[in-house]
């Protein structure tokens, strides 16, 4: 081990920094939000108290040998299997959902904790030598292995974590190496059901193409036969899925489209959104003095809508710096995926930025109003425990991926 | 590493792609909404800092055809939580304190889950007086917690007026959600008698003030100095027909009974005095109704929501003989010397129709006075079911007269399609009609039908459709603004309505008449009772008439249920309202009690 020890890098702080950057300006964003609330002031105070713990699981996860992570693969996995049902039998709803678990006085929510399970399990499956994800019967099972939590989410129901859960599991399988015909199967379904949403026409042409691409392809009869068949199924999924949706994501969905149109009810909170952060300029209204964020048009904004107090106390210029402050990290993590030791470290770590990406994209697109609202917190800034511990304990494997990412053993 | 065709140097950069591309996308839209439309958003921004208080604005006020005021406006405190501000942890407490159930508030503040925050919430409406107090002393622990002055109906004018007033209501989702222009959460709205049909008059102006708040949500002080603040403007007042007087009378003289009475201006169909009894305590509607008062009054087994008046259809008994006569002397069959001859009732085929007494040959006038069955039997037979009941609806029975409240029936009047359609074709004889000529069978009529038919009786055929409402006042001009209605004028011989006048004088005033009980010292009455035959317990007492005999001023209408005949127990009423109403004079010197004591 002595070798190993050599080849060990240093920390990397240009990963490091941004992260913790980031929790600063979100403990300053907490607190402008809750200073003044009746209810929330102990926000901060947790939040704090968090940070200190989300550290200690940064050092913790950087200090562990990084063969273990391949062991603790499985367990992980199964444990957040095991906490999602759990928490069905015996959760506490919370916001129309049955996500968290109570363990004394504390909570948690367990679809937190499946990050970190899911990432692993995958990563580990993909990279088996003998997976081969162009095989069909491996690429369902790779499916198969992101389905089981998803199912599990949904019906908490949790949708907005699901459809992280499910763009996280095809990411992983895009970066695992998947064939152009492999990544075609996987995703034409999805693409078809979205083109069906605009009409009748629509679905046709796209099934059209779709046929054009799989005599492209030249596979064999009965592979192309059954694809197709899976995207004409597809085609006319979509209306049983806009059914399945919860009256208040479908109502989301479509104050997305006109939030005007129902100003006090389900786009009260797009329309207050996108006013506290247009209304920032340039530098900002200060901290602790914008009015939208003190007098407290948004309701718990220190959660989703965390991204409002930024922009409307410290302008264009925060909430630009705060955008850097992420990209940053993503391109740091781009980089490790690619220079990663083995693949399986190579797909935790796209794992971790697939996981922090949609999280950042679905968050601060819902704030500035270019996505629909779904209800995901923004990584290391929003109020919460689990997700901050989570997305440290994150980081934490990707610095020790870095940290050993020379190492041969 | 299986790289087929995409290699693993183009999937980074397909990665790159998405996240720069995604995060261009945002700072471009940061930069359009912070930057360029930066002003608009500041200016919004504004808007929210600023408060607004919504200023209630009263509702017209009522007025008698005197313009003494019977509804008017009297403040109540509501109570009032902000969901940004309260405190949950207080909800025990306070429930405590307005003793409800525990989970009234939390209840009522998910209801409203999806209205902003800053929104007050009301919880307690016509707050009592200590709450108040209490409230003003926790002032200091209490948070989001608030009282708020609203304007409420006051009913304390000495008038009841239930059936004819109704009461408003906190609106409902629905209606604000097809009226959000003009109504706003918690506003009230005619729900029920002139409430609801005049709401659009009656509705007053909300005002509002503007508050600037700073970033610690405390008051700075008024916006520009109040000078974008708007007062609210009170809805526009309504006169009505009623008269306050021969109203109370009416009322007092119907305590403990049930039954009802409408008195209708001949000339201009406008409704004098109007009750249905027993009635309900409007003032228990004008906040909040309890659950307690509403299940009292519609479980009782005497229907007290229930309109009577215009409602309720029974047989008009021989009140409805006139409308024979009219029919009978209109069409040619008979003429003012025709008589026929009363044995004391009518065999009809195996049914005998019995008469009160053996009135021998006896004419028209001399029938109506006496009130002889045999008459109306016999004259029924000659006229014809079609051309009775087409008189029938010439004087608007078996439909409904299309008086300004909601609440109607349009009764039945009987036609040959109707016993067709209840009978089948054929499967009825001319045995049906004989009851009809002496206004019993299947027959209904509302007290406020009877009313109208006797207004066009007494005015010779000509009167308006009735009404309550006959101007109201504009707000802004203070101009009395005349309500319009449909005329009616019926075809009818003058020398018709002189013999029904002539029959109807005789009842009160000549001895034999049927309704002595109804004669006034000075004034002159005339008139006809009726019995109403049904089947629950004893039969229904009517009284139908007007005064003066000559240039009729009042049209009434009484129907008092199951106390057995007109002439005792209807047409002293009658007499005593036509007294309130024609003699303002002596019922200042005469007390009320003394005149209640004379009825009974």
């Amino acid at each position: 081990m002595r070798i190993g020890a050599k080849l060990q890098d240093k920390l990397d702080l240009g990963l490091l920094l941004p992260s913790v950057f980031l929790i600063v300006f979100g403990l300053l964003a907490i607190y402008s939000s809750t200073i003044n609330h009746p209810t929330a002031q102990g926000n901060f105070d947790r939040q704090f108290f968090w940070f200190f713990i989300s550290i200690a699981a940064v050092i913790i996860a950087y200090f562990i040998p990084p063969h273990v992570y391949r062991l603790l693969a499985i367990p992980t996995y199964i444990f957040s299997l095991a906490t999602l049902v759990l928490v069905l039998l015996m959760g506490k709803t919370v916001y129309g959902s049955k996500s968290w678990l109570g363990i004394g006085t504390l909570g948690m929510q367990p679809s937190e904790f499946a990050k970190i399970g899911l990432i692993l399990f995958l990563s580990y499956w993909i990279s088996r030598k003998q997976t081969d994800i162009n095989s069909v019967k491996d690429l369902a099972i790779i499916l198969g292995i992101g389905f089981l939590p998803i199912a599990l989410i949904m019906l908490q129901p949790d949708t907005g974590t699901a459809i992280v859960f499910g763009l996280l599991t095809l990411f992983m399988i895009f970066w695992g190496g998947i064939s152009l015909f492999g990544l075609f199967v996987v995703l034409s379904p999805g693409v078809v059901m979205f083109v069906s949403v605009f009409g009748t026409l629509p679905m046709f042409i796209a099934l059209g193409l779709i046929l054009l691409l799989l005599i492209y392809f030249k596979r064999d009869l009965f592979v192309s036969a059954s694809v197709f068949v899976v995207n004409i199924a597809a085609a006319f999924f979509f209306d049983y899925l806009y059914h399945i949706l919860q009256p208040h994501q479908q109502k989301r969905i479509e104050t997305f489209l006109d939030p005007n149109a129902d100003p006090l009810g389900a786009g009260y909170n797009a329309l207050q959104a996108k006013v506290a952060i247009g209304s920032g300029g340039l530098i900002g209204k200060g901290f602790l003095e914008g009015n939208q964020t003190q007098l407290r048009f948004i309701p718990e904004q220190w959660t989703d809508f965390i991204y409002c107090v930024v922009g409307e106390e410290f302008g264009f210029i925060g909430s630009v710096i705060v955008i850097i402050l992420f990209v940053l990290i993503f391109t740091r993590l781009l980089k490790l995926a690619s220079v990663a030791r083995d693949q399986f470290s190579s797909l935790v770590v796209m794992g971790v930025l697939v996981l922090l990406f949609i999280h950042f994209a679905i968050n601060i697109g819902m704030n500035v109003g270019v996505t629909p609202v779904i209800g995901l917190p923004l990584p290391f800034l929003s109020y919460g425990g689990s997700s901050l511990i989570v997305n440290m304990t994150l980081i934490g494997i990707a610095l020790n991926i870095h940290k050993n990412r020379k190492r041969y053993d | 590493m299986n790289d087929s065709i995409l290699g693993s140097i183009i999937r980074k950069r397909i990665l790159s792609f998405m996240i720069i591309g995604f995060t261009a996308i945002v700072i471009f839209q940061l930069f359009k909404m912070q930057l360029l439309d930066n002003y608009f958003y500041v200016e919004k921004s504004m808007e929210n800092s600023v408060k607004k208080k919504m200023i209630p604005a009263p509702r017209g006020v009522f007025y008698d055809r005197n313009f003494n005021v019977i509804v008017s406006n009297k403040p109540a405190f509501s109570i009032e939580v902000l969901p940004s501000e309260y405190n949950v942890k207080q909800n025990t407490l306070i429930e405590n304190v307005l003793n409800v159930k525990p989970g009234y508030i939390s209840n009522i503040l998910v209801a409203n889950k999806r209205y902003s925050p800053h929104i007050p919430v009301k919880i307690r409406r016509n707050s009592d007086f200590a709450f108040m107090a209490w409230m003003n002393e926790n002032k200091e622990m209490l948070e989001g917690i608030d009282y708020d002055i609203e304007l409420q109906r006051d009913y304390s004018f000495g008038i009841n007026g239930s059936h004819i007033f109704g009461y408003t209501k906190e609106i409902s989702a629905s209606q604000l959600r097809e009226r959000r222009s003009i109504y706003g959460m918690g506003d009230y709205i005619g729900f029920s008698g002139l409430e609801k049909q005049y709401e659009d008059i009656l509705r007053g102006n909300k005002g509002y003030s503007l508050t600037l708040v700073d970033s610690r949500q405390r008051t700075i002080g008024r916006y520009l100095e109040g000078n974008e603040d708007t007062s609210p403007t009170k809805g526009n007042d309504l006169i009505l027909g009623l008269d306050a007087d021969a109203q109370l009378t009416a009322e007092k003289l119907f305590e403990g009974k049930r039954g009802a009475l409408v008195a209708i201006e001949p000339t201009t169909g406008e409704i004098i005095a109007f009750l249905s009894s027993p009635s309900y305590d409007l003032s228990k509607f004008a906040s909040v109704t309890s659950a307690e008062y509403w299940d009292s009054l519609s479980s009782d087994m005497d229907k007290p929501i229930f309109n009577r008046a215009t409602q309720s259809i029974y047989p008009p008994g021989s009140t409805f003989k006139m409308l024979a006569a009219i029919a009978a002397l209109d069409a040619g069959i008979i003429d003012e010397k025709t008589t026929i001859n009363c044995p004391g009732g009518l065999q009809f085929g195996d049914r005998f129709f019995k008469c009160m007494h053996v009135h021998g040959r006896i004419d028209v006038v001399e029938a109506i006075k006496k009130s002889c069955n045999t008459f109306f039997y016999q004259l029924i037979l000659k006229i014809g079911l079609e051309k009775w009941s087409e008189y029938g609806k010439q004087f608007g029975f078996g439909k409904r007269t299309g008086i300004d409240i909601q609440e109607e029936s349009p009764g039945i009047l009987p036609d040959s399609a109707y016993y067709d359609r209840v009978y089948g074709k054929k499967k009825w004889t001319k045995g049906f009609l004989v009851s009809l000529g002496i206004g019993q069978g299947e027959l209904g009529a509302s007290p406020l039908q009877l009313a109208k038919y006797t207004a066009l009786i007494a005015n010779n055929g000509k009167s308006y459709e009735p009404h309550f409402v006959r101007a109201y006042i504009d707000k802004h001009t203070s101009e009395i603004i005349p309500l319009s209605f449909n005329k009616i004028e019926l075809d009818i011989d003058q020398k018709v309505f002189n013999l029904i006048q002539e029959g109807m004088f005789k009842v009160v005033n000549e001895p034999g008449g049927t309704a002595g009980n109804a004669k006034l010292d000075n004034i002159e009455v005339s008139g006809k009772t009726g019995t109403s035959q049904n089947p629950h317990g004893k039969n229904h007492a009517l009284f139908v008439g007007f005064a003066p005999s000559k240039n009729p001023k009042i049209a009434i209408a009484v129907l008092v249920e199951n106390v057995g005949f007109g002439s005792t127990h209807a047409a002293p009423i009658a007499r005593e309202v036509i007294k309130a109403y024609l003699d303002k004079k002596e019922l200042k010197n005469d007390s009320l009690k003394e005149k209640v004591a004379k009825v009974n």
